[in-house]
């Protein structure tokens, strides 16, 4: 028997492995997907973009995805629309695949509803703990992923007990001077973006080599603050690991109506099942997926699913709002910057900003808001190729289409910016088990009712329209911005909630389940509400302050 | 054409519906087939098709390098026999390529330029059309601008014409496997 398994080897697996294995505990760290190498990756655009070489096949694992059609909800498989909800399936999780712009949460996000009131259709709460816990474990996490950055004191930046990163920024590409210029005519402050990423190599981890594909690709240096790399690593020369890849966990089984006794699991290469005992569980999958594994192993302690004596699993289900926009930067009338000096490949824009973090507009009025990343185009080559190949709704093909592609890649690079800001909780965005459908393992579904709530376009529309007047500063053409509601799948949160009272919320405030005693939930599920940064950092900050919870409740066992 | 695109251009969730039975001709044959024995005999009926469209989509007196179409059809054929390819649109290609024909007698691919070209337009005045044209654009630029590995970008042929490389490290391997043909 193990003294913990965890369910899960991402950001939140890796984080609560490190520590239990740091400090003694015997751990089973499970992972559906398989191992890859830091020496096994490369930049195969055609197998990590374009296919589902790190994903399960939808026709073998699938959601169902239900979106409101002419005022009624409508579940449609997610092989049928191939609208994919899994990020990253090997071990590591998606952290190997992340882009690593990383940032705190502020204090306010922790307090939200005391600091901005109720929403009409908004399941707001404040959280049972606030920043001043969790900062310890933002510097932690900062330290052990090694993000890289600069700190700059910003009205919306949030204090630190450290004075500055320890890892230097990464390296700039020269658009910079023009961004920051741009920014600053406009009364906007740029900020250094702060990035999973090493700028100097650090314990075995080699520093970032400017490979110009590091979003969406596993990273060969080792640089990337995946979990794989920065915790999982040094978790199994402890000794105390044993990672367990290929292997499902289909359900959790409970005897009693306190505790779990094993985990029922399915060796993905030769289909067997067997049980994994332990002390204690920990999941530490992607937020959707947790809340399905705990309706799933529903039994007759727990007939509404384990850990849900609350009614509130699966419920609250959070993405991230905002969207996006892009502008094409040409050689003819370029400032500040060389055109050959703009093209350089590989290095990072590593501009964000938080100006519109809280926003208290005349006319708009005073309301939460989001942060801001700038960046270039995704460098994927077949993307690329294939994005300037319509007129007016027809295909452009033969010798016109050569011409285009070709001015596309020479003569302009487009930059780029992402916003995030709050995916308000509501009650039609949740995950249940589905009716009808089941995996290749005979288990139900995940069926995702996804429906965002008009405040979180409302905020991103207004955002996006002073990113568009920095691109238009930047002498930038082409500009536009697409501001959707519909949710980036690999921004995934909620679903557990944490809480101090067991009838409104699914863990309490160590992220315990308020039921079951040696149940915890790690990952990004916890979240009452998203802040408006990228969840990453607060997965691995949070993950690292309920693994040291665990190791109180294992010595106190 | 990736599926997330495909509901992005048309619209709908519905994308399997929409490729199995938007064909006019009401084919979907395709979509029953079982071992990939089946595809590989029902790939030989429309590549002489598919490597017409390619060639008039890519002609040789473009800015881009002239691709030799039976390698491109060689890596279609590859790419979309592999198990993480998806089974609807690997049907989907071999039906609209069946359809483009019906539509003119089975005679399609000894249409010259001007022909092709008007036979091509009216097509894509059909969504189906549209979106199998589409289709056959985004395998096309797959195999032109892929890694070398893949058979089609010799000597970065491709990325040399734009400006632009794949970074490093290179796959030492293709994930569809070695060409054994």
């Amino acid at each position: 028997m193990y003294d913990v398994v965890i369910v899960g080897s991402g950001a939140s697996g890796g984080a609560v492995a490190y520590t239990l294995c740091k400090a003694g505990f015997k751990v089973a760290l499970l992972e559906k997907g398989g191992l890859m190498k830091r020496e096994e990756f490369s930049k195969d655009e055609l197998a990590y973009c374009r296919r589902d070489f790190v994903t399960p096949n939808l026709f073998d694992e699938y959601h169902t995805i239900e979106e409101k059609v002419e005022g009624e909800w409508v579940a449609t498989p997610s092989y049928e629309s191939g609208w994919s909800f899994w990020n990253g399936n090997i071990v590591g999780g998606s952290s190997n695949f992340m882009s690593g712009m990383l940032h705190r949460m502020h204090p306010d996000d922790f307090r939200l509803k005391s600091k901005y009131g109720e929403i009409k259709g908004a399941n707001i709460v404040d959280w049972p703990i606030g920043y001043e816990e969790m900062e310890p474990y933002y510097a932690l996490a900062e330290e052990l992923v090694g993000i890289s950055g600069h700190f700059e004191t910003h009205p919306y930046a949030p204090w630190r007990s450290t004075p500055d990163f320890s890892q230097a920024p990464t390296k700039e590409n020269a658009v910079v001077k023009l961004l920051d210029k741009s920014c600053k005519t406009l009364g906007i402050t740029p900020l250094v973006t702060s990035r999973a990423v090493l700028s100097a190599s650090k314990a075995g981890r080699d520093a970032c080599y400017y490979s110009n594909f590091c979003g969406s690709y596993g990273c060969s240096s080792g640089a990337k603050g995946s979990s794989r790399e920065a915790l999982i690593v040094p978790a199994l020369a402890t000794g105390n690991l044993t990672l367990l890849s290929n292997t499902h966990v289909k359900k959790l089984h409970a005897d009693s109506t306190e505790a779990v006794s094993y985990a029922v699991v399915v060796d993905t290469i030769t289909g067997e099942e067997k049980h994994i005992k332990a002390k204690l569980f920990v999941l530490a999958a992607q937020a959707h997926e947790t809340a399905r594994l705990l309706l799933n192993s529903a039994n007759e302690y727990h007939p509404d699913g384990l850990a849900n004596g609350s009614g509130q699993l699966g419920k609250n289900l959070l993405f991230s709002g905002g969207g996006s926009g892009q502008g094409e930067l040409y050689k003819e009338g370029l400032m500040e910057i060389s055109f050959e000096e703009l093209m350089t490949t590989g290095l990072f824009v590593n501009r964000s900003v938080l100006d519109w973090y809280f926003i208290d507009d005349p006319k708009e009025g005073r309301f939460k808001g989001g942060s801001v990343e700038f960046m270039f185009e995704h460098q994927n080559i077949i993307s690329r190729a294939s994005k300037d190949n319509k007129d007016e709704g027809k295909l452009v093909w033969g010798t016109v289409l050569g011409e285009r592609i070709v001015k596309r890649f020479r003569e302009q690079k487009s930059i780029r910016f992402e916003i995030f800001n709050d995916w308000l909780p509501t009650d039609d965005c949740f995950v249940a088990l589905d009716p009808v459908h089941q995996d290749k393992y005979g288990m139900p579904v995940g069926k995702l009712r996804l429906n965002g709530h008009p405040q979180d376009i409302k905020v991103g529309e207004y955002i996006a329209k002073h990113c568009e007047k920095i691109l238009q500063q930047m002498g930038a053409q082409n500009i536009y911005a697409s501001i959707s509601s519909a949710p980036a799948q690999n921004l995934v949160a909620g679903g557990c909630r944490f809480g101090h009272d067991p009838k409104t919320s699914v863990l309490n405030k160590e992220c315990r389940a308020h039921d079951v005693k040696n149940l915890y939930v790690a990952d990004a599920s916890f979240m009452p509400t998203g802040g408006s940064v990228p969840y990453t950092w607060t997965i691995y900050a949070n993950a690292l302050r309920v693994a040291d919870a665990i190791v109180r409740h294992l010595k106190s066992t | 054409m990736l599926r997330k695109d495909f509901i992005k251009k048309t619209g709908t969730m519905k994308r399997r519906s929409f490729l199995i039975f938007g064909s006019a001709l009401g084919l979907f044959t395709y979509f029953k087939l079982k071992k990939s024995d089946d595809f590989e005999v029902a790939f030989k009926k429309v590549k002489p098709t598919i490597e017409a469209v390619q060639e008039h989509m890519f002609p040789q007196n473009s800015k881009l390098p002239s691709a030799d179409s039976k390698q491109v059809s060689l890596f279609l054929f590859e790419t979309m026999s592999h198990s993480s390819f998806d089974k609807d649109i690997r049907a989907f290609v071999l039906e609209g390529a069946s359809e483009l024909e019906k539509r003119h007698d089975n005679h399609f691919t000894s249409l010259t330029a001007k022909e092709k070209e008007i036979a091509l337009r009216a097509y894509e005045e059909t969504s189906y059309g549209s979106a199998w044209l589409s289709q056959m654009m985004t395998l096309t630029l797959e195999a032109l601008f892929s890694d070398p590995i893949y058979g089609i970008n010799k000597n970065e042929k491709y990325w040399n014409e734009v400006g632009a490389y794949g970074g490093l490290p290179r796959p030492k391997q293709r994930y569809i496997g070695t060409r054994d043909v």
